[in-house]
């Protein structure tokens, strides 16, 4: 039915004007509630200005709130951030206690959300801060003046003991016969 | 003949290696706490990474774990948090799961986590919302099925304000909790 999140814009995290590196701003600058004043889909809405409204203005005293009542029309939702984004919403037949959820989240988030498909959910300006890692990390300094092909560099102990080997250094032991019993003990 | 000399030779490492041999393990463990001495090289290491944390020589970063993921963080970097989490707009929040803290020079790993007060990480909310709409579309050929559903997952985005190591190295823990 709809793949439209797959033709939104990509893009990255972001946050308009250093915020919270100094201080945090609240980024919903307006909010604009439009409604009806007898039509039944605006019921919420009514009661959410009736009830919540003047708390929300007494709240938030950074977000200036305009009411807009229209002859029959559906309530709408209409909120401008910082960054310029304006979010429109419908919020028809949407009950109080809808309304005040996203109206909670439309003053919490920091600019259109829907808009965009997150690429990575981290940014940082710093990548690598011991430097990125490449094969020549931890190696022995020698390999830069080493001869290559080098039987010492190029011996592969990176395989595990093999059987026979573990056999050969146990009757080893046994023939020394020192000590075997705290090989017994060690785990 | 070289054979056996070799896996001798082996033999002899595993019970007296310079390091870490089975003998000299229990050497230790045996030794009463009072004769126990800490090598020089680890007393100089352990003062110059102090000197360097009182420096303040170079940028840190830490890796965090916060709500079943780890992050590497450093100052001013910014994460988006995935799933419901209460924290709000504008709270400053101290991250202390902290496992692995480090500089340019050395790095502090935790056992899993770095001593508690040892490195304070400090983030704030900036915003919460939710994510664009996800479509979750199913369907089976031929066997008349179809699902689709849309959704849209909470989001927070963290500001790290701040990385840094608060006290020193190897010094006894402070009761921060």
């Amino acid at each position: 039915m709809s793949a439209k999140h797959m033709f939104l814009k990509p893009g990255f995290v972001r946050a308009p004007l250093q915020n919270g590196i100094g201080r945090y701003v609240c980024q919903l600058q307006r909010i604009v509630l439009k409604f009806c004043k007898s039509n039944g889909a605006s019921r919420g809405m009514r009661d959410f200005i009736e009830q919540d409204l003047v708390d929300f203005a007494k709240v938030n005293p950074g977000v200036v709130v305009y009411l807009k009542p229209r002859r029959h029309r559906g309530p709408v939702v209409v909120a401008e951030y910082l960054n310029g984004d304006r979010v429109w919403m419908s919020v028809h037949n949407k009950t109080h206690a809808e309304i005040t959820k996203w109206i909670e989240v439309l003053r919490t988030q920091q600019g259109n959300n829907a808009s965009t498909r997150l690429r990575k959910y981290q940014y940082t300006d710093h990548p690598s801060i011991q430097g990125p890692w490449t094969p020549f990390t931890h190696k022995l300094p020698e390999l830069n003046t080493a001869e290559l092909p080098n039987p010492a560099f190029g011996a592969n102990n990176r395989l595990p003991m093999s059987a026979t080997e573990q056999l050969r250094l146990m009757f080893e032991a046994q023939k020394l016969g020192e000590k075997s019993d705290d090989l017994k003990t060690a785990e | 003949m070289a054979l056996i000399r070799a896996g001798l030779q082996r033999l002899a490492n595993v019970f007296s290696g310079a390091q870490a041999g089975v003998l000299s393990r229990f050497a230790t463990h045996l030794a009463p706490i009072e004769s126990k001495s800490v090598p020089q090289t680890t007393k100089d290491v352990i003062a110059e990474c102090n000197n360097l944390i009182e420096k303040n020589a170079s940028r840190n970063f830490a890796i965090v774990h916060l709500l079943g993921k780890q992050w590497r963080v450093t100052d001013g970097d910014l994460l988006v948090i995935e799933g419901f989490w209460p924290p709000t707009i504008g709270d400053k929040i101290k991250l202390d799961k902290v496992l692995l803290a480090g500089t340019k020079d050395f790095s502090l790993i935790g056992r899993p986590l770095v001593q508690p007060g040892l490195v304070e990480v400090i983030a704030t909310v900036i915003s919460k919302g939710l994510s664009h709409t996800r479509t979750h579309f199913k369907k089976k050929r031929r066997k008349q099925y179809m699902r689709i559903n849309f959704q849209r997952a909470p989001q927070t985005i963290l500001r790290i304000n701040s990385v840094e190591i608060a006290s020193k190295i190897n010094e006894a823990p402070k009761n921060v909790f």
